[in-house]
């Protein structure tokens, strides 16, 4: 019988509490030196003859006939009222079916707002109006023809002058709020007593996701049930919204994503694409398709925080004694902020420690969650502050942080990891970029011009997973196997690890497990972020595959007339002592039937904390004429349990480690101050990072040690852990290199100039 | 044809850029890629190199005799846009392509230079922008190409339904200014339909280098190219042509007569520099840039002797 | 240089949609297409050929290359009327009998995806190098996928699949 618990799992950095419902008890983890036949194997994608094919399917590609297409006309003011729309013109344009705009459309709560077309609009890229049209082009023409009688008002899109005293108030308590705090010790006071102190200032720029796959749905209305294509990282949350906002029952929402053309977080829930597209399918009838362009993409479908970070940190008696911590992020037109100031409560044992982080307001876009929301931006601060901290205290930075990552409890909150090798994660980094190698002052490079460092820095994260999540096994009478769940692949590899694990625990073969994902007619899934995925759904398909061999056993023992208990079942085969019989041919004997397992996610154990850790060594060239930083390798070290594909965890990381080398060197986002417009909304000059710009060399490497106390896979999360050092990880090599700190990332060539004039100044 | 309206259209690697931004709206397009007698490049000894406007840029990346006639073309060509577009880009149309000034790209800024009444950059977004040589408009010329073939004195033939004439490449590049919003000196209805690199220049030693904000696929931040005939260690003809920092191909021919007769050492270099820069005036985020170019500079000219 | 008279006859097109005849892995069809519809949305939209992606729509990005005559393009910057009878490949059609391309074979052996939604782009970049080069080296491949974005990051593996498929060809 299903039964109500109590539940705490940490997601993005925040702690949350919830009742969950589960059945029957969890199984134990694998006993030590358990033969896996697909766990920690590396395996091939089991979609990849579906993605190397063009025949995979993403939202984009889905084209119902008699579909029609949305264009939206976006706020070309960074703030304004919206007096009046005059859309006559627009609707005598041949092809064009239907216009919504504020006057017009129906209510649709949406983020605190009950509609999707603000009267205040306050950022260059809202939505003021939609077209749904015959064909693109169609769309597109009548958006100019629409009028729209703007009264502009007083914005600000900067950080710091919407921080200072100058900016217009764009909330009735300001742009500033406080969002998140921390004390424990006493801060002030160690800092006036540290024979040490660093007090320093950093920044990171607006960065932006990119998903090559636009946010995009396609949607349906039969005049009776809503069917939504869309490319999203959690069905079950699109559907969500979309009732919240259309007021449907769930029973006539449908939501499907099947292939996924990237997320990093920004697409986590319903977007006003897919209301509009929703409400206009309702209206019409027809099939509607509204797919953002990679501008509309870049102005208004989420971007992480710029940050204005100040650290103060104090040390003595070669210790770290004391730590502050203060955070602005521009959120845009955000509701929440991505705290900096995670990693910096909970990453290291540091007894005296204050932290605030604040939430700044503006006329841009919002902020959406990227890849570890706020841990990139604030281990970019925490770890370079630390690097200069050892450099005034001469001693080396690796040895300094060993001496406060050891503790076996969380700092924060108190209580005892449920694992941790951080430990690990240094001595093997230090091994791999031969550390010792590392000079005060750097070495010579390849030539005279260029000079050579070595920087580390320290990851940490949640990736512990929890409920809910739930899976179906089904086995036809062939033997083949469906795994239903309702998470997503969005490239990580879940339909791969939910496959080995429900194979692994079957007791069949690779080939013959189906995973059916992103349907919201299936069991709960997750949101495919926060590296949850396998820690989530994965103990949940083990505890589905077992059910369904329990059933499978039962059926066998009465078709073979053997005991269960004589039964195994390996590789599709029914193994008792003297025969082994395919489970095709025991299942045949029965007519038509399906067997179905059934599992669930357990809570986690209340009483630990679950994180991963890791660390990024990187080895740099500096050129110091041209301020050309060129990443030779980076060494990429994490400890997040048992690995369950080496092979698609190797990509993750190598992944990882390239979007943050954009977030180190190139990527930011350009806004015109005077007219808050993105300056940069495209590929041409927003720089993600190419092919050439790969590091010769990255090492991947592993703790692969199960954690015991975790779920019943052993096994953490990987999505985000990566992407988190490396840029301070290459900031602290390049002042190895040079003696030149930069504190602002992107680290361009202007700023590397910059810091290094600043460098050879004092020198 | 190219008449009323009528656009001609090569590789379209530009223009249909434009087009999708609404910053071109021809009536109608005529294409020019049928055109094979404009496809190719030859060189007859004594009579120069001479290549058709409408040869591919890939073309000219991967001849292997082209990189012996005149390799700043493969060196400067390398690290231009990407693959793709280089097969569909051809040279006509790199000469004549627009500036990437965000501003000016951006279909909902009226820019001065599409007949607004003011720059944007200039107390804006600059770190792209120009730091020398700008009027109204701080755009600068972003072509790969250009420099290359202006440091080897490259001469272009245009024809129209009103005749040929031939004239220098350097003088197809217009400075925006009062009344001038053009930046190229193209005339209605002209086709450039080739490019001549006179048998003189082709002694020379040339190099290009380009710095870029990532490792590949960028305008250049900063490029130049430099070329000059080296005869037992001293530099004659000397050419040395900025891109990325000037609204055109930025050139100061007291700059390579400085150089006349030097064995480019490094106070030479850094004298040439000097002169070429002499009047710089960086804008809020771009003075990066001048450091840049003079490191390029003294590179460049370094590896002429090297 | 030849007189521009003689280069062959000029064909007028437009307003309206027109006939094009393309030759489409292999096989002659003809669309009938806006003279300014681009060749990726006629291969997506108008011939059901899903598989080459739209993600930037500006030639940036690399998602949308095809082969026309041999040579990679990025279809979004190409006039489909500028490809009459031109021979185009595009993702699906490199297959064959059922077989998958050396390069689709090396991208799955490498894990040279996450996503996939660059893949199709990548793979004819590459398949494109090895014909011009049936031996690529590392910095072959680099410099030949250099115009494909990939935001997941496989570069790694894209390039190590670039070199192992080349191997395979040849």
């Amino acid at each position: 019988m299903p039964r109500v618990v109590k539940s705490r799992e940490e997601f993005e950095g925040e702690i949350f509490e919830s009742l969950v419902l589960v059945e029957g008890k969890d199984l134990p983890l694998h006993a030590a030196g358990t033969e896996f036949t697909e766990i920690s194997k590396s395996r091939r994608r089991v979609d990849g003859v579906q993605r190397v094919t063009g025949r995979a399917r993403f939202t984009q590609d889905v084209y119902p006939p008699g579909m029609l297409y949305v264009r939206v006309l976006r706020s070309p003011y960074p703030r304004a009222r919206v007096r009046r729309i005059d859309t006559k013109k627009a609707e005598k344009l041949p092809g064009v079916r239907d216009v919504l705009h504020r006057f017009n459309a129906p209510k649709a709560a949406y983020r605190g707002d009950d509609t999707i077309f603000r009267e205040e609009v306050r950022f260059v890229g809202e939505e003021v109006a939609a077209v749904a049209a015959d064909d693109e082009q169609t769309a597109v023409e009548a958006l100019r023809l629409i009028e729209v009688d703007y009264e502009l008002l007083p914005h600000v899109v900067d950080l710091e002058e919407a921080i200072g005293g100058m900016a217009p108030s764009l909330d009735p308590d300001g742009n500033v709020a406080e969002a998140a705090t921390h004390k424990r010790g006493d801060a002030k006071r160690a800092l006036k007593e540290a024979d040490f102190v660093v007090d320093a200032t950093y920044r990171t720029s607006t960065q932006i996701h990119n998903s090559l796959e636009t946010h995009g749905a396609v949607a349906t209305w039969d005049g009776d049930q809503l069917t939504v294509y869309e490319s999203t990282q959690h069905v079950f949350g699109v559907r969500q919204g979309l009732k919240t906002a259309l007021k449907l029952p769930f029973s006539k929402i449908r939501v499907l994503c099947d292939y996924m053309g990237g997320g990093f977080g920004s697409k986590g829930s319903v977007g006003k694409h897919s209301i509009i597209a929703s409400l206009f399918t309702m209206r019409l009838g027809r099939p509607v398709r509204c797919v953002l362009t990679r501008e509309e993409e870049n102005i208004a479908a989420g971007n992480r925080s710029a940050t204005l970070q100040q650290m103060r940190i104090g040390g003595k008696g070669g210790r770290i004694t004391a730590l502050e911590h203060t955070s602005w992020a521009n959120v845009g037109q955000g509701k929440w902020v991505a705290n900096p100031t995670g990693p910096t409560n909970t990453l290291y044992d540091i007894a005296n420690l204050s932290s605030k982080s604040f939430k700044v307001v503006t006329n841009a876009g919002s902020l959406a969650a990227f890849r570890a929301p706020g841990y990139v931006e604030g281990t970019f601060a925490l770890e370079s502050a630390i690097d200069e901290l050892a450099d005034k205290m001469g001693v080396d930075p690796l040895t300094l942080r060993r001496k406060h990552a050891a503790s076996p409890k969380d700092p924060m909150v108190g209580k005892k990891y449920s694992d941790k090798h951080l430990i690990e994660c240094y001595r093997i980094g230090a091994a791999e970029i031969g550390w010792q190698r590392r000079r005060s002052g750097g070495i010579r490079g390849s030539a005279p011009h260029r000079r050579r460092g070595i920087g580390m820095a320290t990851q940490i994260w949640g990736g512990g997973g929890g409920p809910p999540a739930y899976a179906t096994v089904h086995v036809n009478p062939d033997g083949t196997v469906v795994l239903t769940t309702g998470s997503q692949d969005i490239g990580t590899g879940t339909r791969t690890v939910l496959a080995q694990i429900c194979a692994d625990e079957l007791g069949v073969d690779l080939d013959d497990v189906q995973v059916r994902l992103g349907d919201t007619d299936s069991p709960y899934g997750p949101i495919s972020a926060g590296s949850l995925t396998t820690a989530s759904v994965g103990p949940a398909v083990r505890i589905a595959a077992r059910d369904a061999k329990e059933q499978l056993l039962g059926a066998a023992a009465g078709v073979l007339e053997t005991p269960k208990a004589e039964l195994r079942l390996e590789g599709g085969v029914v193994v008792t002592k003297g025969a082994r019989t395919p489970l095709s041919e025991i299942l045949g004997k029965v007519d038509n039937n399906t067997v179905i397992g059934k599992g669930g996610r357990h809570p986690n154990n209340p009483e630990l904390s679950l994180r991963t850790f890791g660390a990024h060594f990187a080895e740099v060239e500096v050129d110091v004429r041209t301020g050309e930083i060129t990443v030779e390798h980076i060494v990429a070290v994490h400890d997040i349990g048992r690995i369950i594909n080496p092979t698609t965890a190797r990509s993750q990381v190598e992944g990882g480690v390239l979007q943050a080398l954009g977030f180190a060197l190139s990527e930011e986002r350009f806004l015109d101050r005077a007219t808050g417009r993105v300056m940069n909304a495209n590929l041409e000059n927003y720089k993600v990072p190419t092919v050439r710009d790969v590091p010769a060399k990255i090492t991947v490497k592993f703790v692969d040690r199960p954690d015991r106390k975790a779920n019943n896979l052993g096994a953490k999360g990987l999505g985000e852990p990566p992407i988190i050092p490396t840029a301070a990880a290459i900031a602290n090599a390049v002042a190895n290199a040079t003696g030149a700190r930069v504190r602002h990332a992107p680290l361009t060539r202007a700023r590397v100039l910059e810091a290094l004039a600043i460098a050879g100044a004092r020198s | 044809m190219l008449r009323n309206g009528a656009v001609a259209l090569a590789g379209g690697t530009d223009l249909v850029g434009l087009m999708k931004d609404g910053l071109a709206r021809p009536q109608s397009l005529v294409d020019l890629t049928g055109i094979e007698g404009l496809r190719g490049w030859s060189h007859a000894k004594g009579r120069g190199l001479r290549i058709g406007a409408l040869t591919p840029l890939v073309e000219l990346e991967t001849s292997d005799a082209l990189a012996k006639t005149m390799p700043i073309l493969r060196e400067s060509l390398r690290d231009a846009a990407t693959v793709q577009l280089r097969t569909m880009g051809t040279v006509g149309g790199n000469l004549l392509q627009r500036n990437r000034c965000w501003y000016f790209r951006d279909e909902g800024t009226v820019c001065w230079l599409k007949g607004g009444n003011r720059c944007f950059a200039i107390d804006g977004e600059n770190r792209y922008h120009a730091i020398i040589g700008a009027q109204e408009c701080v755009s600068v010329s972003p072509s790969d190409l250009v420099p290359a073939l202006l440091a080897y004195d490259a001469e272009i033939a245009l024809t129209s339904s009103r005749g040929t004439r031939r004239m220098k490449l350097a003088d197809l590049f217009i400075t925006p200014h009062g009344k001038e919003r053009r930046e190229h000196s193209l005339r209605a209805g002209e086709l450039i339909t080739e490019v001549r690199v006179p048998e003189a220049a082709l002694a020379r030693r040339g190099t290009y280098l380009k710095a870029m904000d990532r490792k590949a696929w960028s305008f250049a931040l900063v490029s130049v190219a430099a070329a000059a005939k080296i005869e037992r260690g001293v530099a004659r003809d000397v050419r040395l042509i900025l891109g990325g920092v000037a609204p055109v191909p930025w050139r100061v021919i007291a700059a390579e007569k400085g150089l006349e007769g030097s064995t480019l050492d490094d106070a030479s270099c850094s004298d040439a520099a000097d002169r070429l820069l002499a009047g710089a005036t960086p804008l809020r985020d771009n003075g990066y840039k001048v450091t840049l170019a003079r490191e390029l500079v003294r590179r460049a000219l370094r590896s002429l002797v090297a | 240089m030849p007189p521009l008279t003689s280069a062959g006859r000029a064909v007028l097109r437009g307003p309206g949609a027109t006939d094009v005849a393309l030759v489409v892995n292999g096989e002659s069809v003809t669309v009938h297409t806006a003279p300014r519809r681009t060749l990726l949305d006629t291969l997506r939209e108008t011939l059901a050929l899903t598989g080459t992606k739209k993600v930037c729509d500006e030639g940036t990005c690399g998602a949308c290359t095809v082969l026309v005559d041999g040579r990679p393009v990025y279809s979004c910057m190409t006039f489909a009327v500028a490809c009459e009878g031109k021979a185009i490949e595009t993702i699906e059609g490199i297959a064959k009998d059922g077989e998958l391309h050396p390069v689709q074979r090396a991208f799955i052996d490498a894990d040279a995806f996450q996503c996939g939604f660059c893949t199709p782009g990548q793979i004819m970049s590459i398949v494109a190098l090895l014909r011009e080069n049936a031996g690529p080296t590392e910095e072959d491949v680099r410099r030949a996928v250099a115009g494909n974005l990939c935001r997941c990051g496989a570069y790694p593996n894209i390039v190590k699949a670039g070199v192992s498929a080349g191997r395979r060809k040849s």
